[in-house]
């Protein structure tokens, strides 16, 4: 296993390194300009030119790349073009933290709820309660996650005034004491998480409901049945562990979708954090932030594919890697 | 058969129905932790105004900020040699020293208190090339240093480094050595002691400009001479600003909040009435309106017209207010056939708007009324050419609007050979008036307006295709004259300027994106430059206006209001065309307390 680990690790090198070439190139022949802010009126036309010279980026292409090969490789990724010239490094800690939280809250929630509503609808087939829950599901499924947000703030921060429209605390939140200042936190977050963790939940529960009612109708589960086990030790033993199988691979491969849904939700909620750095970093062509955010995110979605196929072998004896 | 055991699932039933109770104690108990909170909140509230922005700052440091966010921060944490008003009776910039005033303004129009400056008073030599500050000995750094002349001499080596690359460099267009490609800054600004700054041009300037050009805001130089131009930008002293004005920075949590906080010992002009003065950011414009509402930030910049009564009518403690007019919008007709001019360099008229009158027929065939009417209401105008009519002394009100006539659209045409085709769409040799109108996306007003030009103009028969660009794209393309018809806008200086627009160079009037060329208006920019007093110069700008009126470079829309949301617990405020944070300073919040619920 551990070699079967380190084989993939040292795979995902050139992957990542790929995919930060290809970016590099991408952006640079895109369309748009980082100096463009400085061409305007009453502004002397020097300034875009001194600004372009500051940045390197009157080099010839293949010349940008060998030196910006120089500096990844030691670990220098610039700095940023639309951010005070704030190392790229700096600007990602300060903005990962916030991702990864909220990530995290949603994966537990989408899980959480997905699992759940996947288990009743499968073991309540074709009742009202499935029925319900399905398209309720599907409701939420199909419904666009920027969208959803704003309905949310509209309904909870505007008609129900119970949780805050933006940002991560409230303003003098630094008076409140470290357990006040935690609530506040929480409270802040709870908008954000509940329309990032229920699209979720709903693919969730779809994917639980099918694979649930596949293991149920599997010999073995009879067999249980039969030997007079409980009914709750016949589901949650033997009929769920076998229906994850499947939802765990989503696992891995959800935090993709939670890191892009961020996107939106950081936006909209006014939240420093990856995903509002990228949003404004590809706005403002601001090429030193833009790899290094595809950096962080293309590793997370490799190390996220590795933990589901780890997941999947831990899971499920028969597998091996 | 199998028969199928009875599901007994009450256990994840309870659990869910537990779940489900835990989320509801959960957010009432933090609803209770936040009203446990709420009278310290509220205290933080009352010595707090808050201001929703869409972006961080970039540098607080005037050589290197340049977004209106950074400028209107730095404005009140830096001392200014000069306080600049806008005089709404004339629509001229008047200069203020503690002593002097550039000209006497009527009482009650400018409400610039003359203490903010730091020079008593200037002098400005005959022959218009020397300009000669005495400063005040009684101003201090936050630090205690006093503010000297070098300071200033220091800060406009700095901006005028080429290897800083400031945006403001040219401000320094006109000093001595200028002219030769680089400053001499020994001959061009001397400081024979610390009172005393002298500023020497290579050729005559208008007082006002020199005023304006000189003024730059300063840096403290002991604070700042131990860093290399090459590392200004880099320097951590870009968060930590030293300043004399009469707020100092507090915190700053980047891409989140920044706090300012009243200096007690300011004497420029004087500590802020308002202790904090919070800047949020909050990228979305949907959130700031519902924070506008909510009574969770006191200002919102640019509220859309279409959500004025919404707004209103959901809280009562607020009110829009207006500044303006800087901004207009315009549809923008290639005058000069661009792919012929990229491939040989050579001038010829554009094969759809080369003709004035072709273009005249277009400003007649678009309902600029009832764009104004369906989307800016009253905080829109017509407008008839980039001088604003809030620029009085300027403006040439004699000019009446092309107003909306299809049928002499139609007329003015069909004189140009441009017949109706068998479908319908106008012909001219073989050639149908059809085009694309480009925009920037992400734009609703210009959206709104695109729709019915698209719908006016294909009334009397011309065939106008709509397509929305990335804002980045957009706008590459028009710097690279790649478009024939486009929508965008304009926000105007308060000094009239034009050439950059419609200057006859191509290669030198960087924004003529249009190709427009006309001799006379070259010569009529030259003639206002010389005059060394603006009012001298009004005769050419109204000949200005009368030229472009009849030319049409392009079709000049609707100039517009900027408006603002504002809470009615602020008091004092007094917005202008130079900003809508003009005197800050001297902003008053009520306490919530007197607010009527």
């Amino acid at each position: 296993m551990l070699r079967y680990i380190l084989k993939r690790l040292l795979i995902a090198i050139p992957l990542i390194f790929g995919v930060l070439t290809l970016t590099f190139f991408i952006i640079r022949l895109a369309p748009g300009d980082p100096a463009a802010f400085f061409i305007q009126p009453g502004i002397s036309p020097n300034v875009a030119e001194q600004i372009r010279a500051q940045y390197g980026l009157n080099d010839p292409l293949p010349v940008q790349y060998v030196k910006w090969l120089a500096n990844v490789l030691q670990g220098d990724f610039g700095r940023s073009f639309s951010r005070a010239q704030q190392p790229v490094v700096e600007v990602i800690a300060s903005a990962l933290p916030i991702t990864i939280t909220i990530a995290l809250l949603t994966l537990v929630a989408n899980f959480t709820f997905g699992i759940l509503i996947g288990i009743i609808s499968a073991v309540r087939q074709n009742s009202f309660l499935d029925r319900f829950l399905t398209v309720t599901a599907l409701f939420f499924y199909s419904m666009p996650e920027f969208w959803f947000a704003l309905m949310m703030i509209i309904l909870f921060a505007l008609k129900f005034p119970l949780f805050p429209a933006s940002g991560l605390n409230e303003i003098g939140a630094e008076g409140f004491g470290p357990v006040g200042f935690l609530l506040d936190r929480v409270w802040h977050l709870v908008l954000p998480v509940t329309v990032l963790s229920i699209n979720g939940a709903a693919g969730i529960a779809r994917y639980v409901r099918g694979s649930m009612l596949e293991v149920i109708r599997q010999d073995y589960i009879r067999t249980a049945r039969a030997k007079g086990l409980p009914e709750k030790l016949v589901i949650f033993r033997h009929a769920l562990r076998n229906a994850l199988l499947p939802v765990i691979t989503i696992m891995g491969s959800s935090l993709p979708f939670i890191f892009s849904g961020a996107l939106f939700i950081e936006v909209i909620f006014a939240f420093p954090g990856m995903g509002r750095v990228t949003v404004e970093a590809i706005f403002s062509r601001d090429y030193p932030l833009i790899i290094a955010n595809t950096f962080i995110s293309g590793t997370l979605i490799v190390l996220g594919n590795l933990f589901a196929d780890v997941l999947y072998a831990v899971a499920d004896p028969r597998i091996k890697i | 058969m199998i028969k199928q055991a009875p599901v007994r699932f009450s256990a994840s039933l309870r659990f869910v129905v537990s779940l489900s109770l835990f989320f509801v104690v959960f957010a009432l108990s933090s609803c209770g932790g936040r009203q446990a909170g709420s009278g310290k909140a509220r205290t933080a509230m009352d010595s707090t105004l808050v201001i929703a922005m869409l972006g961080d700052a970039d540098y607080l440091n005037p050589v290197l900020g340049s977004t209106v966010t950074s400028s209107n921060i730095m404005g009140l944490i830096y001392p200014s040699l000069l306080q600049s008003e806008f005089d709404t009776s004339t629509g001229l910039l008047n200069y203020v020293a503690l002593n002097k005033k550039l000209r006497q303004t009527t009482a009650g129009e400018a409400k610039k208190i003359p203490e903010g400056a730091v020079a008593r008073s200037w002098n400005f030599s005959a022959d218009h090339k020397t300009l000669t500050y005495t400063l005040r000995s009684d101003v201090f750094w936050n630090d205690g240093k006093p503010v000297v002349s070098g300071d200033f001499k220091f800060t406009y080596m700095l901006y005028g480094n080429p290897v800083i690359a400031s945006a403001r460099q040219q401000y320094l267009a006109e000093l001595v050595g200028a002219e030769k490609g680089q400053v001499d800054f020994d001959k061009a600004i001397e400081t024979p002691n610390d009172t005393t700054l002298v500023f020497r041009f290579y050729k005559p300037v208008p007082e006002h400009l020199a005023l304006f050009h000189t003024s730059l805001t300063p840096l403290p130089a002991h604070h700042w001479k131990n860093v290399k131009p090459g590392d200004l930008r880099n320097s951590p002293l870009n968060i930590e600003p030293l300043g004399a004005g009469p707020y100092h920075l507090k915190s700053w949590t980047q891409q989140q909040e920044l706090v300012l906080a009243s200096s007690p010992k300011s004497l420029l002009p004087k500590p802020g009435n308002i202790p904090l003065v919070s800047f949020r950011v909050v990228p979305d414009y949907t959130v700031r309106l519902t924070q506008l509402q909510t009574g969770a930030v006191d200002v919102v910049e640019n509220i859309k017209p279409e959500d004025f009564t919404a707004l209103l009518k959901a809280n009562r403690q607020l009110e829009i207010k207006t500044v303006g007019l800087r901004v207009y919008d315009y549809v923008g007709w290639s005058n000069i056939d661009q792919k012929e001019y990229h491939k040989s360099g050579k001038v010829i008229p554009h094969p759809l708007f080369g003709s004035a009158k072709i273009r005249l027929a277009l400003t007649h065939a678009i309902d600029r009324e009832s764009i104004i009417d369906g989307y800016l209401k009253q905080y829109g105008v017509v407008c008839n050419t980039d001088v604003s009519p809030s620029l009085k002394w300027a403006y040439n009100a004699r000019i009446t609007p092309h107003a909306f006539d299809p049928a002499r659209a139609t007329a003015l045409l069909k004189a140009e050979g441009w017949l109706p085709g068998s479908d319908g769409i106008l012909q001219k040799q073989g050639k149908r008036f059809s085009f694309v109108l480009y925009t920037n996306s992400g734009n609703a007003r210009r959206n709104y307006a695109s729709v019915i030009i698209q719908q006016n103009l294909r009334s009397i028969g011309i065939d106008c295709k709509l397509d929305v660009q990335e804002s980045n794209v957009f706008f590459e393309n028009l710097h690279q004259r790649k478009l024939d018809a486009w929508m965008a806008g304009w926000a105007i200086g308060l000094e009239i300027d034009p050439l950059d627009v419609w200057g006859s160079d191509l290669n030198k009037s960087r924004f003529n994106f249009t190709g427009y060329q006309n001799p006379r208006v070259d010569q009529l920019c030259d003639l206002a430059k010389q005059k060394m007093d603006p009012l001298g110069a009004k005769p050419y700008w109204l000949e200005y206006q009368e030229i472009l009126h009849r030319d049409q470079p392009v079709t000049f829309l609707y100039w517009m209001q900027e408006t603002q949301g504002f809470s009615k617990r602020i008091e004092g405020e007094e917005l202008n065309i130079a900003g809508s944070f003009y005197n800050i300073d001297d902003w008053r919040l009520r306490p919530s307390a007197n607010i009527a619920q």
